[in-house]
């Protein structure tokens, strides 16, 4: 007869061995093909910033995203000091910070609104130019991006209250952490491309 | 091991070292921000802003990511793609006019 | 969930129509939803080869023709040769390396799940007027046209998603799950296989992904991406699609290959030979494959610079793929074969994807390609690939593992009658394509000039040829699997862990996991390996 004296952690152990945790490697395999994707799109930018005109660019308000820069890279602080709470235990560490990553992200998300109405005013939209295809496009899927990011913050933040992270096993956390900190890599890039260069 | 809801003492905090990180990624959006608001040859300016946002990136990998602690495999997984975009990015760049 | 199934008869049919998340369920759902669009493709073939048995027939308009070719096309490769290869990943990869299951079982069960509405929907478009552009798509084209494109592309998203989710789980899989023992140097070259194919599922894929984006947004909201007159660029597109599309071809061999070097060394009782040399091999491909794909565009108005080094880097992938031929042929020769059906599949792979594979290289030369481009040199040569390389591949591996996965026989004469039809189905159907390609004749036409003809009556033989073999294979599997004599556990004698457990696994593959102490291809050596650790063994 079949018996199942295979632990849980068992199953795992050829990556115990590696140093892999199954879950984040699963993360960091995801975020590998979520980096192709922005390539793709990021590649369509680049062509045609290097191929096709594009004075709309003139109206893009540098400091206001600046700032908004800012604002996300603070974001990841409080991710990453969310996660630093919880290896030591602190509950509350951890709900406090993942608060403030959702508020952070959802104040980035409103400063990327304003700047898409204000740039409506000037008459650059989606469909209006390539230029506005691909600047709302790449910027659009980005803040796709954090918006799933902050619901899955206070997913997590909804567990932390649960008690489901301890000091022990927060992976959950962790994978989290890394999908927020890698919306944060892109959007470094995205604020070269765009607005810096 | 038992868990517990209140700081465990043998496990040091790293906060430090994460605030440091972020104020070298402050310092340097701020950086690029004043540059953006003086004159500067657009060409070398590309180079800083390129070479700035590869740093941040490295930044945010690195300590936020702890790809500097964890395994190997995952700093490989990472960077594969990247090295990719890196190359895509430039062959879209160059094939400009027909 | 009791643990009281009973270890020696398959799952109730029942259970494969509902939501599983046992691999193995999965698997087989994969392998039989995948041969259902393999006959949907098929039969679009037929439809394609009857127009074109005359120069001027008109059996079929001219869209009708388009929408047929396009949906041929992305049939076969989404529907059928990329769902066969991963179901068979699925089944496989976890009882190969001693594992239970997959590392995340229900985004397993997500990812099939994700192929059935997918596909439906790419053949619902039929009704709301097809594809046409081709399965490549090529903009403006596909940005006008019917609403089935824009299904279409949706449909491709939705399979790619689900693509990249299975390779996830392949990898992690892998890296995490593997039993005690099994290093990596004692992988069975199945699961290297699909270990190179995960990484380019998971580089690849995405790019697609983003490039269908664009034309869904330019069909459905009016984004200007490939608008010609506000300076959209149709090369673009090309480089987007094909970035995808060129590694999405090895993604259709490498598993067929893993397949292959299974069946070699059992089929031969000879140990692998360069098997170091074959996995590394299977990883050069998949690396060096994300650097060719504008090989697809010498004629297109690419930029010129960079032609040659795209020439280049093509004709170094044969150095690799040769290097896992010569592998092959060693460890045949000097073997004591065996000529079953999974060998003699085995066999033509090895024949017919080297015409295919030498035309590839032929084609990388830039003063050939400008020729025969867009003529059906092409189309004998990807189908020499794809059908004479991966289909016999995906036949030599059902053949191979049915018992296992049924825990019955197969028919060997019917095997056999399959395989020489099937062998010289595909030769008689391609091989005349080469002729007229080089003759002139070119793709994706409905109507050609008369001194065509009698290639095209000898292709179109063949191809009836090739849709008549499936019948016997088809009457095989059903018959055999409900009354085909029980296959015990090891019927080919082989060595890999799939083959030390019952046939079919047990709900969790293995009653106690097992302990590798050995390479699986050690043929003619006393074996050493046992299932249970033994009882020295320090508890790990």
């Amino acid at each position: 007869m079949t018996s199942h004296n295979i632990t849980h952690e068992d199953e795992f152990r050829a990556g115990r061995e590696l140093s892999l945790d199954h879950r984040k490697l699963g993360m960091w395999l995801f975020l590998a093909s979520e980096v192709m994707f922005f390539g793709g799109l990021i590649g369509t930018f680049l062509h045609y910033k290097a191929t096709i005109p594009s004075p709309e660019s003139a109206e893009l308000d540098t400091v206001l995203v600046g700032i908004n820069t800012f604002v996300l890279i603070t974001s990841s602080l409080m991710v990453v000091l969310g996660l630093d709470s919880i290896r030591r235990g602190s509950r509350r560490g951890l709900l406090t910070y993942l608060g403030l990553t959702a508020l952070l992200g959802v104040v980035f998300l409103g400063g990327q609104g304003y700047e898409f109405v204000s740039l409506y005013g000037h008459g650059i939209a989606l469909t209006s130019s390539v230029f506005g295809s691909s600047f709302f496009t790449l910027t659009g899927f980005h803040g796709l991006h954090v918006l799933i990011g902050v619901a899955w913050a206070l997913l997590t933040l909804g567990k932390a209250l649960r008690g489901t992270y301890s000091a022990q096993d927060h992976v959950g956390v962790e994978a989290f952490g890394l999908y927020w900190h890698f919306v944060d890599i892109v959007w470094i890039v995205l604020f070269t491309i765009i607005y810096l260069i | 091991m038992t868990s517990s809801s209140s700081p465990s003492t043998h496990v040091a905090s790293r906060a430090r070292q994460y605030v440091l990180v972020f104020v070298a990624l402050a310092v340097i959006t701020t950086i690029e921000i004043a540059m953006t608001q003086i004159s500067i040859p657009a060409t070398l300016a590309s180079v800083f802003f390129l070479a700035f946002s590869l740093a941040k990136a490295t930044l945010v990998a690195t300590f936020f990511m702890h790809l500097r602690d964890d395994s190997p495999i995952y700093a490989a997984i990472f960077l594969l793609p990247v090295v990719l975009v890196l190359a895509f990015s430039t062959l879209m760049l160059m094939s400009a006019g027909h | 969930m009791t643990a009281t199934a009973s270890t020696t008869t398959a799952p109730a049919w029942r259970r494969y129509f509902g939501w599983s998340t046992d691999h193995k369920v999965i698997g087989v759902q994969y392998l039989v939803t995948s041969f259902f669009f393999f006959l949907v493709g098929g039969a679009m073939a037929g439809m394609i080869r009857t127009q074109l048995l005359a120069p001027d027939s008109t059996l079929v308009s001219a869209e009708a023709y388009n929408r047929l070719t396009t949906n041929h096309g992305s049939v076969m490769l989404f529907l059928w040769i990329l769902p066969v290869l991963a179901g068979l990943g699925n089944y496989l990869i976890p009882l190969q390396i001693g594992a239970r299951d997959m590392a995340f079982p229900r985004l397993n069960a997500l990812s099939f799940w994700l192929l059935v509405p997918s596909g439906l929907l790419m053949l619902a478009s039929f009704f709301v007027g097809a594809a046409e552009a081709g399965w490549t798509a090529y903009v403006p084209l596909s940005v006008a046209g019917p609403d089935g494109q824009t299904l279409w592309a949706i449909s491709v998203v939705l399979l790619g998603t689900s693509s990249m989710m299975g390779s996830i789980n392949f990898v992690t899989t892998i890296f995490t799950m593997r039993t005690a023992g099994m290093t990596f140097w004692r992988m069975p070259l199945f699961t290297w296989s699909m270990l190179a194919t995960s990484i380019l599922v998971l580089t690849a894929t995405p790019v697609l992904t983003a490039g269908l984006v664009l034309i869904a947004m330019d069909r459905l909201v009016g984004t200007l991406f490939f608008s010609v007159p506000a300076g959209g660029d149709p090369i673009l597109w090309q480089n987007l699609f094909w970035f995808y599309s060129h590694p999405a071809v090895y993604i259709m061999v490498l598993p067929a290959m893993g397949a292959v070097s299974e069946i070699f060394p059992v089929f031969s009782r000879k140990p692998v030979f360069g098997y170091k040399m074959i996995a590394f091999s299977s990883l050069a491909i998949s690396l060096l494959g994300l650097t060719v794909w504008a090989h697809h565009m010498f004629t297109s108005g690419m930029d010129p610079r960079l032609r040659v080094p795209y020439m280049i880097s093509t004709m170094i992938i044969a150095v690799p793929t040769g290097v896992k031929i010569f592998s092959w042929l060693a460890t045949i020769w000097g073997g004591k074969l065996r000529l079953d059906t999974p060998m003699l599949f085995a066999l033509g792979f090895i024949s017919m994807f080297l015409i295919g594979g030498i035309t590839g290289v032929f084609l990388a030369a830039i003063p050939i390609d400008l020729h025969v481009h867009d003529t059906y040199f092409v189309v004998a040569h990807l189908h020499f690939v794809l059908f004479g390389g991966s289909v016999s591949g995906a036949y030599a591996a059902l053949y191979y593992w049915y018992p296992k996965i049924t825990g019955r026989r197969l028919d060997e004469r019917l095997g056999k009658v399959h395989f020489a039809a099937n062998f010289i189905g595909t030769n008689l159907a391609y091989l005349p394509m080469f002729l007229a390609g080089l003759l002139g004749m070119p793709r994706r036409v409905v109507n050609y000039d008369p001194r065509f003809t009698e290639l095209n009556q000898l292709a179109s033989l063949g191809a009836f040829l090739l849709a008549a073999s499936v019948l016997p294979f088809l009457y095989n599997v059903i018959v055999s699997w409900v009354s085909g004599p029980k296959a015990g556990d090891n019927p080919w004698r082989a060595k890999t862990l799939e083959w030390k457990t019952s046939s079919p696994p047990p709900a969790y593959n293995f009653d106690t996991p097992p302990v590798v102490t050995e390479g699986p291809y050690d043929y003619g050596e006393a074996a050493q390996g046992s299932l249970a650790p033994s009882p020295s063994a320090a508890g790990d």
